[in-house]
Order: C-alpha cells, then structure tokens, then sequence
C-alpha cells in the first residue's frame, strides 16, 4: 500500500464517521431511514435538503468503510489468524461494549432530569421501542440494551465488522476463486436488504470487495481510463436527487416503489463510492498536509462512539425549545452534528491526556 | 335533560286538569332528510354516534341531518337486498347484523367498505311457513334467532350461517316464544317464556329450571299466573319482574317483585287506561337514567313519576306539533345525548329525555271556547303559581301543575261595582307580592286593583283613582317596602303608608317598571323610551330614545327591562340595548351578533348570571362572559319559547317561567349549562364527484390518495350530537390550501373543486356557544397525486437524461476529434514513410542520372529505370493510401473488389490461375478505415508473395465469416517454404504487426513442395 492509498484511507475513514452526524441528525418526523424510505409530509427546502443529504449524498460512507476495513484487513494475512481474531476483539469488542455502556450511562443521566428525559423520550433511540426512563425497566432489559441493542446504535458497524473479520479466511477464498458468482449473488441480497441476524448483505458485499481489490491489486491509486469525473458524479448526484423526490412523492410502498428506490440507492452509493475515491486527490493532499486536520483524524473513533444517541438527544432537545424558530429543523440539522464533531474531538483530547491508558482500550488504540 | 310537557284543559274555569306526556319531534319522508320510507322498524347508534335505521326500504345511516341509502352490491359480495330491514344488531367489528324478516334473509353489513354477506340458515328441519324470527345477541356477544315453532339458531362465524343450538337445554317439544328471552346479565341467568311455560337458565350451574323442576323454589317458575302464554319477560333496574301474556280475556301486563312472588299491581297503574280498540304491549325499555316506556301496537307508556303511573302516549293525527302518530312502535333507543329515538310506523320521532330533577315544562292552556291570554306569572310562597290571565282571571296550579282551587275571588264585590266593573276582575294583568304582608296585589282592567290576603285568604276589590281607571300593567315593589304601579295610561304610582301617590306622568304605556340594585326606577314606555327614575327625589335622571340627544337605544318601545351587573341595564327594546348607566353609553347587540330576532319581548336574569331572552323567534341565553347568544329550541325541549312573550317568572328554587297566550315555558336554567366540550366532528361522508366513498374506510388509511383527476370532493362532516350539532360552530382549513380556519356554513358540508395535486390536510373543529372548543382536531390527510409528467421526479429524470445526452455528445465529439487528429497523425505519417522516402530515393536518382546523362547512358537508363519503379510504387502507395482513407470504400464490397482486381493484375502477369470467392456474408460487414487498409495490405503482401516466390499455377483466395472473425485465406500450391526458417523481413513481419494492430490472428500454413495458406483472422465488432 503506498502513501496515497494510506493518506486516502486516512482521510475518507474520517471523512466518512464525521459525516456519519449528519445522517444520525436527520431530524424530518420519520427520522429512522432505509435506503427505500418515503417521507409523509410536504416537500419543503429543509426535508429535501435533509433527506438528499442524510439519505443521499451521504450513503457512499458505510460501504466505503467497509471497503476500506476489508482492503487493510487484507493486508495482513501473513499473521496467524488466532492472533488476528484476538487483536480484532481487543479493538473492535472491547470498544463495543465500552461505548454501548457508555450510550446507556448518557441516557440514564438525560432521564435524571424532566425536561431531558422528555428529549430523550421523544428522540426515540430506543432499539426495542420502549422508551421509558431506564429506571423503570429490569436490570435483564437494560443488560439487553447493553448487550444487544445498544442505545448507541452505530456500534452495529464495529460489532459486524468483528463478524467479518472473523469470517475473513472464507472471504479471502471466495472472493479469489469464485468472484463473480459471489458479487453476483451479494449484490441481489444486497438489494434484498438480507440480514440474518447481525450479517448483513451490504456490509458483506462491500467488505469483500475490499478484500478482492486488494487480493487482485488494483490500482487504486490511479484513475482508471473507464473513470469519468463527469459522469459519475452525474449518475451520483443526478440519481441522488431524483431519489430525493421520488421519496416526497411517491406514495406507497409498493413493490415497484421499493425496487425502484433500492435499485437507485445502490447505483448512487456504487457511483458515488468511485465518484469520491478517484476525485478527491488534490484534496486528500491538501488536508493531509494540515497538521490540525491530522490531529482531528487521531479523533475519529471517539467521534464514532460518542455522537450517538447524545446527538439525537441534543436534537430533540433543540427542537423542543427551537421549535418557533423559522427553518428551525434545517438549523439543528447542519449546526448540531458541526458542534457535536468539536465535542467529541474535545472530550477526544482531553480522554487522551488525561486518561491515556483508558483512551487506548476505548478506541482499540486508534488514534494514539 | 328531560321534558316534561303538560297540557292543561281549562273549560270554562272550571275543569282543569294537567296531563305529563314527551314532546316529539318527527322526522318523515316528507321533511327532506332523505328517510326512505315511514315505516321504521329498527334502529341503532354506532360508537361513532351515526344512527342506523332499518326501514321498510332497507337500512339507512342517519348523521342528524340527512338520510343516507346503502345499495350495496360489490363484486365478490353479496347484493343487499332493498327489503323492509326489521332488525339492526351490532356484530363484531363495527359491523352490523340486519334481520330482513320478511323476506327471512339476514347478512352482515360492513359499513367501513359497504359490503354486505348473506347470512343463510343452514339446519335441518324445515322451517314452519308462519314462523316468525328475532334477532337477539347475548352479553357474551353471540348473535341468536328464536324462530317461534322452530327454537334457535346462532350465527357461526367460520361457517358464516346460522346452525342449529339450544344453548338452554329446553324440554322435549318447548319451544321459547319468539321474543321471549330475557338475559338478566345481573343474575346470569336467561329467562325464557316458551310455550309450555316458564323457563330459567342458569348460567353458572348451566341448569334449566322450569314449574317441573324448579331447585331453588323460584317463586315466578311456580306462580299460576305466569305458566300458560307468557310471551314476553323483562326485568327492569329496580329488579322488577315485567311479564307480557295472553290469557282468555285478552292480553295481561304483570309486575312481579324481583322473586314473581308478588303482584305489584300499583306499578302498572295507568297501563290499562286511555287506549281505544286492539292493543298489542309488545316491549319494554328502561333510558339510561330513569323512566321505564312500554310499546307495541297502539300503545306507548311511559312512567309519570310525579303521578306515579303510566301516562299514555295517545296517537294523534295532525293534533298539533308535539304529539306523536302511530299505529305500532317497533323500537325504542336513547342516543348518546340522552333523547330517545322511536321507530314507527308513521316515521321517526325522538323526543328529549331528562330525569325527575331536570326537565323543561311546556304548557298549553286550552279551552275549546275562549283563547286563554295569560299576562302575568307570579309564585306563592307555597309553591302554588298563580297565572294572571285576560279575561280568565287568575288560574293555580300546584308544582306539577295539577290545577289547585284558589279563592282570590271568593269574597263578594264591593255592592256598588258594576257588573262590567265586577267583569274588569277577571280582566287580569300584573302580580305581585307585597313583601311585608305576603299580600298578592292583582292589577287590573279599569285601574281595579285586587289584593289577595293570602294568610287570611280575603280579597280587597278597589280602583283608586289614582290609576284613571287605566289598566295596571305593572306591579313591582322596591327595597322600601313600597309598592310601584305603571299604568296603561302612563302614571307611575308608588304605595307607601296606605297611600297611592303618582310620581311621574309619563303619559305613554308604562310596559315595565324595574327596581334597579341603587333603587333607581328604570320605566320601560311604549314609543318614549327608557327613563331612570330617582325615587328619592322623584327626578328623572336618566332618559334614552333612539333619537334623542345622547346615546340612542334601538327603538322607544321596550317590553322589558333587567340589570346585568352594577353598570348595565338592560333594555329589551328591539334588540338588546346594554346601557352603561354611569357613562351613559348604549351597546347594542342586534341579529347580525346572534340574537334570533331583533324582536326581544322578555328578559329574565337567572342565578348563575345569564340573561334568558325570549325573542319573537325563541327562546336564547346570553352569555355576558363571552357575548354569545345560545338558542334553544325544540331539541332542547323547548317547544313555546316564541309564544311565552307577555311575561316572566324567576321562582324561587331558581326556576324560570315564561308565558304569553296560552302557553307557558318553564325550567331550571341549570339543566342548560354547559362544562362540557363539544364532541369532535365526525366526517360523514366523503364525495368524489357523484360518487360516495366510506369515510370510515377512507379515515383508517393513512391518506386518501387521490389520482391528479379525482380533485373535485367534497366532505360532509357534523358533530353527531342531535341535540348539540346546530349549536356548534365548525372552524375547517385545508392545509396545503388554506392559511386560516374558515368558519363552515349550516351546510355541513364543503365542496372542493379542482384541487391542483398536493399534500393535504383537511382539518375541522367546532366551538359551542360557550366558545368551549372540541377536544380534538378531526383530520383527513388527502393526497392528490399529480400527473408523473408533473412530478419532480419525473422532471429531474429529464434533466439527468439531459445532462448524461450532453455528456455522450460530448464524449463522442472529443473522440471524434481524437480520432481526426489520429488520422491525420497516420496521413502524415504514411505520406512521410511512404511518398518521402521513395521521393529522396527519385530525388537522388534524378540527381545521378543527371551526372551520368552524358557520360554513362546504361547507368542512366539504369537510373531512370529505378525512377520509373519507385514512380510507379510511390503511385501504388498513394493509391493504397487515398483508397484507404476515402468514406465510399468502406463496404466490404469495394474491398473485395480491388482485392480481385490487384490479384487478377499481378497473378495474370505471372500467368498464375486466381481462384477468387468472397461469401455473402462477408458483403454484410464493414471494418474501418484502419482495419480495412491493413487488411488489404496484408492481403497484397499475401499476393504478391505467391506470385513473386511461390512458382504457383494456381491462387486460392477466400474470404468468409465465421464465428463474428473476418477470415482471409490465401493459398497457393506453389514451393512453399518453411515458416520456421523464413526470413523474418519486413513482409512476414509487417504482415503480422497488421494483424496485431486489427486484433487478428495470422498464420502461414507451408512447408517446402506443399505450398503456403495464409490464414488472417480479424474480429469483427
């Protein structure tokens, strides 16, 4: 892996979490999203805007996390695969449970007060749909809320990603013998949104295909001749904007509907996914040559495990008290998941030199 | 609320008597509310409030202001039959059971999607042909039929029939009556009244008792009078056993204490008195609160619990507006606002009901001979009220108004009045008490005065003169203990110390004096306003007119006057003058604020602080805390708020009285008031164009979607309160349309016409008078999709189409000019390689040949040979190279041409055979520009290979398609040589970079004495 390919994947991995706060803060009235979801209100400048964005423009990050995990994670077959597994635990487990712990402690404490819990109750993070106060619930309910469905729902990416990584030898054969039947049948249940338990179609599909570009090395670190700036980021932004609209008005969730917008959501995220790794060069450069940038990228997984659920809580507690407020929705929307960022970057440093031992567990060393 | 409506018949002053009965109201098919047929069997309120009623012309849903038909017939359905719908019963889910008993056909209705399911009988044994049916459900919710001669059958839900059940367990050959199954849900235990005898169910030890076996020695399973033809059984609240029967003597109505051991004869009083002819009392029912009616054909009781006995609805064709008209009641059922609806024969009725404590009294005097004008209204202190009357004199009723013997004109005339002046006694016109001495003054005709010393019962006749024998018309006393008399010749006379004093001259009708909380004396005067008396000074101190200096109040003439608080007078002259005594301003509140009329005829203030006002258009209240006005009318019950006008009464239990002619208004203002909120609006009915979608359908869904041409509706709406509905104010906005509520009009309904598409909300609340406001906003979404060419979308896709045409056309133009600019690189590189060097080569030749011109001949002969081939090559190339680039030979058919040609030219040279086939469907390709010189090249080199080495008699030239690959072969049977050892020269070796660059394959099939194919695969795209 040469330095750009290193720097990029620096750079897009924090790219990718910081703008992860701006899906988690779509704020219209249906706030939970699949790439197929339709919004029931009116079509407005801030619904469309939140919904291209969050449930657009933005849906290139998870599959080029995964890509980007799979590519390194195959870089490192010369390792055995029990110190691997052990290694992964320590980074992506350890961390799991410490920030899912970490989520419920929040939520606890936002209970202690009426007007927060009120935030926290009409946020609605909760994975098992039962939001009442922490207080109210069995020691088994909130062991499961530890455990299994964290209030801190991000951490669904690490703890399959764990899967993953775990799964890697098969993945690894697979993809280097039988790439296209593979792809082929990942990508239908990837449009099927397949998930058996905590495996799910996406995440295989794009963590493999990072495997195979690596296992095959392909040249990611020049343009291909096929790569058109122009037309991908055409089919990126153009498909993303007619997605947008047909989700304000389409009506119902038919089987066409259905099809129609998962089709549109995967050409986007497939287009987008080269769109913004062949194009971002002479950015990549620039601000991998800022030393402040550097530092915030060292931020990245606190930022990931800290944003969620106090960002859903900081939202519906703006809109509680920012509710006469003209665009209000579109305000929290863009400045909330900004000063959440600096938050958690903040708490990031200060963990970091305060804490150092404890900073290096919690992030599985990232960031050191 | 209840009402109790009381007629009195005064003849002749002296038979009066009072009879209790409802007040109805009818609804028919005559009024334009749509009912489909007077004959009414059935009825039923759904939780949502609509009334279903099943008429002789099938089920009908009433939402208090129209009528609407159900025709249903659905695919996959069954058709519902237009037939009389003698039952309506609730089944699960909202939907409703219909007995069709004539036609014996019973289904289930669904009224969320309009679809009706036959629901057949499937038993056995036949069916007797004069059975008769009845529909019953249980409190566990099991629908029955008691088919009389039959026994029962229960509704199956998976087998969507009636099957055979005896849940009872009934004797061998016992049949149940056909109405005759009482649940006493109490108890849980059915009682029975088959034709063998009495029969008790009991529930919890599933054990039948009857007269023969009877372990709990039930009283009414052994009492003789029960065992033979009891048809009906009912058991009210106060557990009273109620039994219909047939006996010999015709039919029998028992009440039996809770054990039927009893006989309470006392409790059917009444029950056998007032109906003429055949009578049939067929059944029971209790309303909610109290009361117990019985009905059938030609019978409808109800209970008098101040008379303590049944009073008789009598049936009366066109007798006046309140009464009812039947020949049989089929159904009685209390709506959620507590009025009691009756199916009849002859139409709809529903009448108000209240309770003992809370009721509105209509009164009618009637005399068949003289028209009773009553003037005044005044209460005695033992509950007696007295009517002032013109003419009648004064008529006592007791508080239920039963008439009560009075004796104000039992004392002797003064010996010197005249008989017409005796006459002017009975010429009665103003009340009032005297508060020291509980006197009654009585003012009269002529000035008499009448006062009644009601402790000595002793009648004073005077007329003094200080009336000029003008009528009194208004007695009222202040807090002095004087006594204030207005005439109708306009003197103003104050009683004090035994005598009368006139005061004021107003010389105009005094219609009321009022004693104001200061002691002022407000004068209400015919056509002179209203003036403000200070009695101490017996100044006035204040006038208004409605043309005076000042402010103005509506009119001069004025019948009332009352005082809303410290400041405000109220003047009833027109409209409602409030005047603001101590700034002496007039406010106004005419019609056009609410007021029913602009013709106030009575005042009366009640406890709580609210103005009852009687206009010439009914009975209101007003509200001074919010200005609104509150009518009330015949759904109110009352009945004659427009004909009390003349006078009225504030009792002392609070009660209010109003009378005028012959009629009288009394209630407790209380019973009016109101904390409640309106309930929410329903929407009725949703209109698509001619078309009437269910709304109970259209409300689950999330939204109505609508296609971009079904944007014309309109929404019914009501607030299913019969009696609140006209009351309210509906407040509606179309969200996506509307920016502000808009307040409905009376017609319930508002029509919306080429919506364009949207998102919609409609959305509707209503305000009772009280300005209280329905807890909850109803709301429908509506969706009205918009054409896809309309669509952002769609308009995007366009633009996405657009911009990708834009970039294919500019991706096309760049390799358009990549490829021109390749082109020229190969025009120039060819004319270069080609014609440069063969030009230096002729170049230099010419220059030797010039040197040697004179001194060597055969070397420049030599020399000009050498020019003349590389002329001639350089010509070939030019050929080649000209032929390659121009468009016209790109068909394969003009390169097989030349490819014959330039074979046909060398091999005949070398007298060599040629041998040329092209297949046909090589005539079907094209190659480029490049591909197709190269293969021409490849195919010249070929040649000229074969003709210059290879000694061949013969060449073999094919050119076919095979497998999407252009394939050339050129064999010869020359020499041949071997391809292992050929010289790798420019020919073979050219030949071979050709073949590269078109992606071909080339290959040389030779070996010495056997001569050579050359086989040139090109792909074909």
């Amino acid at each position: 892996m040469n330095r750009l390919i290193s720097q990029k994947f620096r750079f897009y991995s924090f790219i990718c979490i910081a703008l992860l706060l701006f899906v988690h803060g779509y704020n219209l009235k249906e706030t939970y999203l699949t790439p197929a979801s339709l919004v029931d209100e009116p079509i407005t400048f801030a619904g469309y805007f939140e919904y291209f964005i969050s449930n657009g423009l933005l849906r290139f990050r998870i599959p080029m996390l995964f890509m980007i995990s799979g590519y390194i994670f195959s870089l490192q077959d010369y390792k055995p695969y029990a110190e691997r597994a052990k290694k992964r635990f320590v980074t992506l487990m350890i961390p799991y449970f410490i920030w899912g712990a970490i989520g419920i402690g929040i939520t606890w404490l936002w209970q202690q007060n009426e007007i927060m819990a009120q935030a926290v109750q009409q946020s609605k993070v909760d994975q098992f749909g039962v939001n009442k106060p922490y207080a109210e619930l069995g020691w088994i309910e909130v062991l499961k809320r530890w455990l299994i469905a964290p209030p801190s729902y991000q951490l669904w990416f690490i703890r399959n990603l764990f899967v993953y990584n775990l799964l890697y030898p098969v993945f690894r054969w697979i993809v280097t013998k039988y790439p296209i039947p593979w792809f082929s049948i990942m990508f239908i249940l990837m449009v099927m949104i397949f998930q058996l338990y905590i495996i799910d179609a996406q995440g295989m599909f794009f963590f493999t295909a990072g495997i195979w570009l690596n296992k095959t090395h392909f040249p990611l670190d020049k343009k291909p001749i096929w790569f058109s700036a122009y037309l991908y980021w055409l089919i990126f932004i153009g498909i993303v904007v007619i997605k947008t609209f047909m989700a304000f008005e389409f009506e119902s969730h038919n089987f066409v509907t259905y099809w129609t917008m998962m089709l549109m959501h995967f050409i986007a995220v497939m287009a987008g996914v080269v769109a913004v790794w062949y194009s971002g060069d002479a950015v990549v450069k620039w601000f991998m040559h800022r030393k402040w940038f550097l530092w915030a990228t060292s931020f990245s997984f606190i930022i990931f495990g800290l944003h969620v659920p106090l960002l859903n809580y900081v939202m519906s507690l703006s809109h509680m008290y920012l509710h006469n407020i003209p665009n209000y929705r579109l305000i929290s929307f863009l400045v909330i998941p900004l000063l959440m960022i600096l938050f958690c970057i903040e708490v990031g440093a200060l963990l970091r030199k305060l804490l150092p031992g404890w900073y290096r567990i919690a992030t599985g060393g990232r960031g050191i | 609320m209840r009402i109790l409506l009381s007629i009195l018949l005064l003849y002749a002053c002296i038979n009066v008597f009072a009879q209790p009965r409802a007040a109805f109201t009818h609804i028919s098919t005559e009024d334009g509310t749509g009912l489909a047929s007077n004959v009414v069997h059935s009825l039923y309120q759904d939780q949502k409030g609509f009334i279903w009623v099943g008429t002789a012309n099938g089920l009908q849903r009433f939402d208090g202001s129209k009528f609407v038909s159900f025709h249903v017939s659905k695919p996959g359905y069954d058709e519902m039959p237009q037939a009389a719908v003698s039952q309506v019963i609730p089944a699960d889910s909202g939907k409703l059971m219909l007995a069709m008993v004539p036609i014996r056909s019973f289904g289930i209705f669904d009224p969320s999607n309009f679809t009706y399911k036959k629901i057949p009988i499937k038993v056995l044994r036949p069916i007797p042909a004069r059975s008769q049916f009845w529909v019953w459900k249980t409190s566990e919710g099991k629908i029955y039929i008691t088919i009389s001669g039959f026994g029962l059958v229960v509704y199956n839900k998976k087998q969507q029939a009636f099957i055979e059940e005896d849940p009872f367990h009934l004797p061998k050959n016992w049949l149940p009556k056909t109405a005759g199954i009482f649940e006493d849900a109490i108890q849980q235990r059915y009682w029975i009244a088959a034709d063998s005898g009495l029969c008790i169910f009991d529930r919890s030890s599933k054990q039948l008792w009857h007269k023969g076996y009877n372990p709990r020695h039930i009283p009414a399973l052994d009492n003789p009078l029960l065992q033979d033809n009891v048809n009906r059984i009912y058991i009210d609240r106060k557990r009273r056993l109620w039994v219909l029967g047939w006996s010999k003597l015709g039919q029998y109505e028992y009440c039996f204490d809770s054990t039927g051991a009893v006989f309470l004869e006392k409790d059917t009083a009444g029950l056998h008195t007032g109906p003429v002819g055949y009578t049939e009392f067929n059944y029971f029912y209790e309303p909610r609160k109290s009361g117990m009616w019985i009905y059938g054909n030609s019978v409808l009781f109800n209970w008098d619990a101040n008379l303590q006995r049944f009073y008789f609805n009598k049936s009366r064709l066109n007798s006046d507006e309140i009464s009812i008209d039947y020949e049989t009641v089929w159904q009685l059922m209390e709506d959620k606002d507590g009025s009691l609806w009756l199916a009849t024969d002859r139409g709809l009725y529903y009448t108000p009901l209240g309770n003992d404590s809370s009721n509105v009294t209509n009164l009618i005097f009637k005399n068949d001979k003289i028209n009773t004008s009553i003037t005044d209204v005044l209460e005695l202190p033992n509950g007696n009220i007295l009517f002032a009357s013109w003419g009648e004199g004064i008529k006592a009723v007791d508080k239920y108004f039963r008439p009560v013997k009075h004796d104000i004109y039992k004392q002797p005339f003064p010996e010197d009045w005249s008989e017409s002046l005796k006459g002017t006694a009975k010429l009665t016109w103003a009340l009032c008490t005297e508060p020291a001495t509980t006197n009654v003054w009585i003012g009269c005709n002529e000035g008499v005065l009448l006062i009644y010393d009601t402790l000595a019962r002793r009648t004073k006749y005077l007329q003094p003169e200080v009336f000029n024998k003008k009528t009194i018309r208004y007695i009222t006393n202040d807090r002095f203990g004087n006594m204030w008399l207005g005439t109708q010749g306009g003197r103003l006379v104050k009683y004090h110390d035994g005598n009368f004093e006139v005061m004021q001259e107003f010389g105009t009708i005094i219609y009321k004096v009022f004693v104001d909380k200061q002691g002022w004396l407000w004068i209400a005067t015919h056509e002179k306003g209203i003036y403000a008396v200070d009695p101490v000074s017996n100044t006035i101190v204040q006038h208004y007119t409605s043309d005076g200096d000042g402010a103005h109040v509506y009119t001069n003439t004025a019948n009332d006057i009352e005082q809303l608080n410290d400041s405000i007078i109220i003047y009833g002259g027109g409209v409602l003058n409030f005047i603001n005594k101590k700034n002496k301003t007039v406010r106004l509140l005419k019609y056009e604020d609410g007021l029913p009329s602009n013709n106030v005829l009575r005042l009366r203030m009640d406890r709580a602080g609210y103005l009852w006002i009687v206009t010439s258009n009914g009975l209101c209240r007003y509200n001074p805390n919010n200005n609104r006005i509150t009518p009330y009318g015949r759904k109110d019950g009352v009945f004659l708020g427009e004909q009390a006008n003349v006078c009225d009464y504030a009792c002392n239990n609070g009660d209010l009285i109003f009378a005028g002619g012959n009629a009288v208004v009394m209630f407790n203002p209380s019973i009016f008031s109101n904390n409640h909120p309106p309930p929410d609006v329903t929407l009725t009915d949703f209109q698509l164009f001619s078309k009437y979608i269910p709304v109970d359908s259209l409300m689950q869904l999330p939204a109505v979607k609508l296609l971009h041409d079904q944007n014309s509706f309109t929404i019914y709406f009501s607030s299913l309160s019969f009696v609140q509905r006209d009351k309210l104010t509906y407040y509606y906005k179309m969200e996506g349309l509307d920016d502000e509520w808009h307040k409905a009009d009376r017609g319930y309904f508002i029509n919306y016409s080429l919506l364009p598409p949207g998102k919609y909300v409609f959305k509707i609340y209503c305000e009772n008078l009280e300005g209280m406001r329905s807890m909850n906003t109803t709301e429908i979404n509506i969706h009205i999709k918009p054409p896809f060419w309309q669509t952002w979308w769609f308009r995007s896709c366009i633009l996405f189409v657009i911009a990708l045409i834009i970039y294919d056309l500019h991706n096309a133009r760049v390799k358009r000019l990549l490829a021109v600019e390749k082109l020229r690189n190969k025009v120039a590189r060819d004319l270069h390689d080609d014609m440069g060097s063969t030009l230096s080569t002729i170049n230099i030749l010419t220059a030797m040949a010039k040197t040697k011109m004179n001194s060597d001949a055969v070397k420049t002969t030599e020399y000009l040979g050498k020019i003349s081939d590389n002329s001639q090559r350089m010509m070939e190339a030019m050929d080649d190279i000209v032929w390659s680039i121009k468009p016209s030979n790109d068909s394969m058919n003009k390169i097989t041409a030349r490819m014959r040609e330039f074979a046909t030219n060398v091999l005949e040279a070398k007298e060599i055979e040629l041998d040329f086939k092209v297949d046909d469907k090589v005539y079907d390709e094209k190659l480029d520009m490049e591909a197709r010189r190269d293969f021409f090249l490849i195919f010249k080199e070929a040649v000229n290979n074969a003709a210059k080495y290879s000694k061949a008699e013969k060449v073999t030239v094919h050119i076919s398609s095979q497998h999407k690959n252009l394939v050339l072969t050129v064999k010869d049977d020359g020499i041949g040589f071997d391809p292992e050892k050929a010289d790798s020269g420019n020919g073979l070796g050219n030949m071979r970079k050709r073949a590269e660059s078109m992606r071909g394959v080339l290959k040389f099939e030779s070996g010495e004495g056997n001569g050579t194919n050359v086989i040139l695969k090109v792909p074909l795209s």
